[in-house]
């Protein structure tokens, strides 16, 4: 189902935004309504925008390449991604990093095997002072979690997988 | 003109045109500023910092505005920072310094940063020997790198784009000079940067992959060894070719090519032509070349060149080879023999001086010359077509062009492209087409008629309202009219409607104004010069005669006509290629390609360009002029024939529109701008400089004063169609099966399977789906096609592509079975 048959009133309440000679702008929200369902864009999803702002499937990609909340492949349905910049290394993110994947088991770039959590690394996130920190993306949008602590972080991570296993 | 600003740039007092970049202004004044993001052909973008300098500025009091003296100069106040020199204007007053030691280091430090992810494998780069980054590595780059080696960026190194273009990812300095060239000039978004930061890489989605018929340009502005050709990477160093002037010899355009050449072992220490290179003619391609015409060029070393003459004799039509002596000898008998009989077709492939030995040869013996092709309406675009002064590339607004029945995109893409530039600078681009064509993006009107509603279509032209006063009301006008849909009568007709409205509104006879045609070939127009025209009927105006083939393979093409030359009294081939119908010549003789040969061609545009002998002669071919004079000699009638120049000077004092012109007038030159072409720092690309011509356009019928004459527009006969039939239309495609395509292998995959489209509702009542295999036929032709559906296609209309092998000549009912 293209993207237009699965959600015609959002698309186009989001085209309304847009004159229709500038109706490319467009593409950000499309993405992110893409991305809604699988937590990534499809190749299909990438020509579907492409058709409805009369752009290359190339230009949607690159758009989706630039900005690091677009995703192009499949993870879990969560997505934890903390940040291991300067200053929040400097706040000892290194070191809660290593313990983080030590006690969920994955490393950096893996899923848990219940599907539900990717971990990543991101640049700074404009929260160096609250660091440890990260964010989690999924279906309910993105949240900040900062000055974190091991417990405080795998509290958060039990909560999502709850609330993943609920959303299924 | 223009405004004129002075500033000084290192201490060199120069005048520059308000609005000017720094970085042009200085390239003007002979101050060659390192630059690699920066092209003149596409917008200022400042993203690489290699064009460094600093700018200083004639300071003003703040409370007064006026300009602060010193010494009884203005005070000049420098930027704290050092800036692009290609996003800065020019301004009255300004200093720049390009070589200052602030400027100098700043420059420097880039080539530093590019170098840390940039491999430096000159050695086995294509772009070795004319890349601006290695120039400037060995002018400022430092012989020891502050960077740890192991942490250099090693990246992918053959990435195909597309099976011809390829991205080596490890070199690519992320200037965006090609994507930018793909959205900016060609309107082809296909290639795009994915990731960011020191991740950032090119990409392509399209199917086919980079899908452009412009492809090839991104790898003469790249100013790196990133984007290579698959047809030349690894194929030479630069500093080992020679360069000669050309043109190519693919589409009535008459781009302005250079032939890069070098000898080579593998071909018996024979000259060979390794690439075709643009050559800049502002008036022509600018600096530009489509796919087509870069790689198209294998035909002339083809395994199937003639190289022998040879002759068909007796019962059992032995081969004989024979002398040039004989084999001119039995031709000319039998033209002789031939009188009224004798019939010369002749294609556009051939050179001005060819065409018009034939003619002379035609009309001295009473023959008939006819022109191999598909397109009518030539006498007009010899009497109302653009001449003297006409340059797509200054069109803009208060100019209207019409581009009618015709995807230029296909036909002559560099035409599309500079049609577009000029929509894109104000002119009113008209759009009349039966499908949507790739160029109503930029049209300011779009006219969708019926198939055979084309001539109606023109004649209404001027009663349309808006449409129709941006067309009479026009300063300059231009119609440029194809063969979508259209055989030769039909567009013979619709040309007699556009010539009636441009002439009826007053726009003949002047600079930019007049009538284009899309021919076939890169000569057509040439041959109509000459007094060749294309025959309604070829096949009965074939049938019995005694004929003279030069440069077409009728029997190829359509079994009508190699029935009709089965019949045939006596045949004479001359040709570069073996065919179909040399096989079955009673006469072949082997002729010259251009790029062995000098000559002229006489583009769509009107204009005469010179093309030079870059490689040596195969076998024993001849050229075509010289073809014709030595059987005229047997025929006891001589003409000139010892080199095309000769020829040229008889042929401009016979023809009235060449009246004047000389091989040297054609080879004048002129400065052109922007600078390009040259081994500088200031980097245009590997597009060479244009030394030898920038051609001469032919006086038109009206500019000199001469009635026009336009017969009457007949209306197009379509063929009778039901509701319940399918019509076939011919439309034209790029890459097709053309012999002098079909031999540069790199481009088989984008000549692909026949296909014919239609839209879905007609593919559905027809049985018929998308990627079936069907069999078409119509008007006595059938054979194999895929169908592909597209919903730009009017129901119950079938498009067929001509050139590929279901012989279409004009609109017929049509049949398609599983
Ligand atoms: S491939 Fe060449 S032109 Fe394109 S961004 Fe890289 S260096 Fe520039
Ligand atoms: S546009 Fe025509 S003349 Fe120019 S390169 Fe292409 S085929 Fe050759
Ligand atoms: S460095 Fe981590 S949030 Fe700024
Ligand atoms: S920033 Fe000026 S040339 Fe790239």
């Amino acid at each position: 189902m293209s993207l237009v048959e699965k959600y015609p009133k959002e698309v186009k309440q989001i085209l309304s935004k847009y004159p229709p000679e500038h109706k490319r702008s467009a593409v950000m929200p499309l993405l992110f309504l893409a991305q809604r369902e699988e937590g990534y864009i499809t190749k299909a999803g990438m020509q579907d925008i492409g058709k409805i702002l009369d752009i290359t499937e190339t230009e949607v990609a690159s758009v989706v390449g630039f900005y690091t909340l677009y995703h192009d492949a499949k993870a879990g349905k969560y997505r934890v991604q903390i940040c291991n910049d300067l200053p929040c290394a400097l706040r000892g993110a290194d070191k809660f990093l290593e313990e983080l994947c030590g006690n969920v088991g994955i490393k950096v770039g893996e899923t848990t095997a219940d599907g539900l959590v990717t971990f990543e690394t991101v640049t700074c996130l404009a929260a160096c002072d609250k660091a440890p920190m990260f964010q989690t993306q999924g279906p309910d949008g993105i949240n900040y979690h900062e000055n974190m602590t091991i417990n405080k972080a795998m509290e958060v991570i039990a909560g999502l997988k709850y609330a993943g296993k609920e959303v299924k | 003109m223009s405004k004129q600003v002075t500033l000084t740039i290192d201490g060199k007092q120069i005048t520059a045109p308000e609005g000017a970049l720094i970085v042009d202004a200085a390239k003007m004044a002979g101050i060659d500023i390192p630059v690699f993001c920066h092209h003149p052909k596409l917008e200022p973008v400042g993203m690489c910092r290699m064009c460094l300098v600093e700018i200083g500025r004639p300071m003003r009091d703040r409370a007064t505005g006026q300009i602060v003296m010193e010494n009884g100069a203005p005070k000049i106040q420098f930027m704290p920072k050092l800036e692009t020199s290609c996003t800065n204007r020019v301004e009255e007053g300004l200093v720049v310094l390009t070589q200052s030691e602030k400027a100098n280091a700043g420059q420097k430090s880039t080539v530093e940063f590019l170098l840390t992810s940039h491999p430096l494998d000159c050695p086995v780069c294509d772009k070795g020997g004319e890349c601006p980054l290695q120039n400037l590595t060995m002018a400022h780059g430092s012989s020891q790198s502050r960077f740890i080696y192991d942490e250099k960026l090693h990246l992918e190194k053959q990435v195909p784009l597309s099976e011809l273009i390829y991205l080596d990812r490890e070199r690519c300095i992320q200037c965006a000079r090609c994507i930018r060239f793909q959205d900016e000039v060609a309107g082809d978004s296909v290639i795009g940067f994915d990731e960011r930061g020191r991740s950032t890489q090119i990409v392509s989605f399209s199917e086919p992959g980079f899908d452009s018929v412009f492809s090839g340009n991104t790898t003469d502005i790249c100013p790196v060894g990133a984007l290579t050709t698959a047809d030349f990477r690894f194929g030479a160093r630069p500093w080992e070719l020679d360069a000669q002037a050309s043109v190519c010899s693919q589409c009535p355009v008459g781009c302005n090519t250079t032939l890069n050449t070098r000898r080579e072992a593998k071909a018996g220490g024979n000259i060979v032509i390794k690439r075709v290179m643009p050559r800049q003619n502002e008036e022509v391609n600018e600096i530009w070349l489509c796919d087509k015409g870069r790689f198209a060029y294998h035909y002339t070393e083809s395994k199937k060149r003639l190289t022998k003459p040879l002759t068909r004799t007796g019962k059992d039509r032995k081969v004989n080879r024979v002398s040039w002596e004989a084999a001119t000898k039995l031709a000319g008998e039998n033209f002789l023999k031939a009188k009224k009989n004798f019939v010369v077709l002749a294609s556009g492939r051939l050179a001005n001086e060819d065409l018009f030995n034939l003619k002379t040869l035609a009309d001295q013996f009473g023959g008939k010359a006819v022109l191999y092709s598909h397109i009518g309406g030539g006498e007009l675009t010899a009497q109302v077509g653009v001449s003297a002064g006409t340059n797509l590339g200054v069109l803009g607004s208060g100019s209207t062009i019409v581009v009618v029945a015709s995807n230029l995109y296909e036909e002559a893409p560099i035409w599309y492209l500079r049609v577009k530039q000029a929509a894109e600078r104000g002119a009113t681009l008209i759009v009349m087409n039966p499908r949507e064509t790739k160029l109503d993006k930029y049209a300011s009107f779009v006219e969708r008629y019926d198939y055979g509603q084309e001539i109606k279509s023109v004649q209404e032209l001027t009663k349309k309202g808006k449409l129709g006063d941006a067309f009479m009301k026009a300063q300059n006008a231009i119609i440029i009219y194809g063969s979508e849909g259209l055989g030769v009568a039909g567009s013979a007709s619709l040309a007699t409607a556009c010539a009636k409205a441009l002439n009826e509104t007053e726009h003949v006879g002047k600079a930019n104004n007049g009538l284009i045609g899309v021919w076939e070939r890169a000569n057509d127009q040439g041959a109509w010069e000459m007094g060749f025209k294309p025959e309604d009927d070829l096949a009965a105006a074939l049938k019995g005669k005694v004929v003279y083939i030069a440069g077409a393979d009728p029997v190829g093409d359509d079994p009508k006509l190699a029935k009709a030359l089965e019949s045939a009294d006596f045949v004479v081939v001359q040709d570069i290629l073996e065919n179909a119908t040399t096989e079955i010549a009673d006469v072949v003789l082997p002729a010259q390609t251009h790029v062995e040969r000098e000559g002229t061609f006489t583009s769509g545009e009107r204009r005469v360009q010179r093309f030079y002998p870059a490689v040596a002669v195969v076998g024993d071919a001849r050229a075509d002029y010289a073809i014709t004079a030595q059987i005229a000699k047997h025929m006891n009638f001589i003409m000139q024939s010892a080199n095309a120049n000769i020829v040229f000077e008889i042929l401009a004092e016979t023809l009235k529109p060449f009246e004047g012109l000389t091989y040297e007038k054609l080879s004048n030159v002129r400065v052109q701008l922007p600078m390009i072409g040259r081994g500088d720092m200031y980097y245009g690309g590997t597009t060479y400089e244009n030394t030898h011509g920038l051609g001469v356009h032919l006086s038109a019928g009206a500019t000199r004063g001469e009635t026009v004459r336009i017969p009457r527009a007949q209306k197009e006969a379509l063929p009778k169609v039901k509701d319940t039939d399918l019509l076939a239309v011919p439309v034209s495609k790029l890459y097709h099966r053309g012999a002098t395509i079909e031999s540069a292998q790199l481009l088989n995959q984008r000549i692909g399977k026949t296909t014919v489209s239609m839209n879905f509702d007609t593919a559905e009542q027809w049985g018929v789906v998308e990627g079936a295999q069907v069999k078409v036929s119509f008007d006595g032709v059938s054979g194999e096609a895929k169908v592909k559906i597209d919903e730009t296609v009017s129901a119950g209309v079938m498009l067929v592509p001509r050139g590929m092998g279901l012989a279409i000549r004009e609109p017929a009912v049509a049949k398609v079975k599983l």
